[in-house]
């Protein structure tokens, strides 16, 4: 298992953790989104494309646009997902 | 600019701030505004300060003798919020803040939008200056060493501050915020709301003189992401931020009240990132 972890502001209960299966990166944050339907608009645009500038933060690391497709997140880490703003 | 003499000062909100903050009627969670606390010492050498943020003739000047181009003309997109929330649209940047179709030509004493916190440094850097750090944005919107939740105080007026109250009437849910701006995009579209800078002089300045700390745009700071203590329990999407995201201050035209405090701080990615709501102002040494 993983652990999620979203602005609480995008919950809709102001819950921020949550766990997921292990796997590539685009293929978490699409299940958990399929899980959390009401999450959907955050992560991904009308055409089912990933919104590049969401963040996303596996295990402290960032990990950049351009190497999402081949990220591989393993048994045990963290996914932060991170907003272009933060805070406040 | 303005002078602002150096001094210290407890940098940050006290405790009773997000008592009042949680008893507000605001829809924002408590933990959502810790990473402002707790207020610690800071000391700021005397310095110069932007009166207002850098508007759209300033930096069209800036573009036209240097040939920049911004990270959202690079790119080919900016980011505006529409009705569907944050959006990467083609076409975005400081020239067409809502996209094309739109322009700023006529809007030379609004501040700039959709700069990148690299341009923004760029900008400064060609006019002899830098962007101020969060301690001074902070000391110059309170005015001093005195703690104040606006530049001009602790009671709230809508008449001093382009927020998003300031067009929509109070605001204090999330859906409320939501149904104004769905109302406003479609009837010209999700274009920005900026005022001129100085619309809101001298009722909404902060003692030194400085306009438009509060709202009408976010702005960037010179600041590297932080807490102000590592033990602070705070949102993790906010600590994932830190060490890695630039501090933005003074909150903007999309915001609540409580959003446009001296205090209040957010955080942005500067990797190239810029919206139609973020903008800056300049300091310098003194």
């Amino acid at each position: 298992m993983i652990r999620i972890l979203i602005p609480s502001v995008w919950s809709p209960d102001g819950r921020t953790a949550y766990e997921g299966a292990e796997g590539p990166l685009p293929d978490v944050v699409r299940r958990f989104a399929d899980d959390h339907p009401w999450i959907k608009g955050r992560l991904f645009g009308p055409d089912g494309a990933p919104l590049l500038h969401v963040n996303l933060v596996v295990d402290d690391e960032l990990v950049p646009r351009r190497k999402r497709d081949a990220a591989v997140v393993g048994a045990g880490s963290t996914v932060t997902i991170l907003a272009p703003m933060a805070g406040g | 600019m303005v002078p602002v003499p150096g001094g210290t000062f407890q940098q940050g909100s006290p405790p009773w701030v997000l008592d009042l903050l949680e008893a507000s009627d605001q829809p924002l969670p408590r933990v959502w505004f810790a990473d402002e606390t707790p207020p610690h010492t800071v000391t700021v050498r005397p310095y110069w300060i932007d009166r207002h943020p850098v508007t759209v003739a300033e930096f069209a000047e800036f573009a036209e003798r240097t040939g920049h181009v911004t990270d959202a003309e690079e790119r080919g997109f900016g980011l505006v919020y529409t009705e569907k929330g944050w959006r990467e649209v083609d076409g975005v940047c400081w020239r067409a803040p809502g996209g094309p179709g739109t322009s700023s030509a006529g809007m030379g004493d609004h501040p700039v939008v959709h700069v990148s916190w690299f341009d923004c440094v760029s900008y400064a850097e060609w006019a002899g200056k830098r962007l101020p750090t969060e301690s001074e944005w902070e000391y110059a919107a309170r005015g001093g060493a005195e703690f104040r939740l606006w530049p001009w105080g602790d009671e709230w007026d809508v008449r001093n501050a382009n927020t998003a109250e300031f067009h929509a009437g109070a605001l204090n849910a999330l859906g409320g915020w939501k149904a104004w701006w769905e109302a406003t995009c479609a009837e010209d579209g999700p274009i920005p709301r900026t005022t001129p800078v100085g619309a809101f002089s001298k009722q909404g300045d902060s003692p030194f003189g400085c306009a438009d700390m509060a709202g009408n745009v976010y702005e960037w700071t010179s600041t590297l992401s932080h807490l102000y203590d590592d033990a602070t329990e705070c949102d993790p999407s906010v600590r994932a931020a830190m060490g890695r995201y630039r501090v933005i201050r003074g909150g903007s035209w999309m915001n609540f009240r409580h959003q446009t405090r001296c205090s209040e701080r957010m955080h942005g990615d500067p990797t190239g990132w810029s919206s139609f709501a973020h903008g800056f102002r300049c300091a310098k040494d003194a």
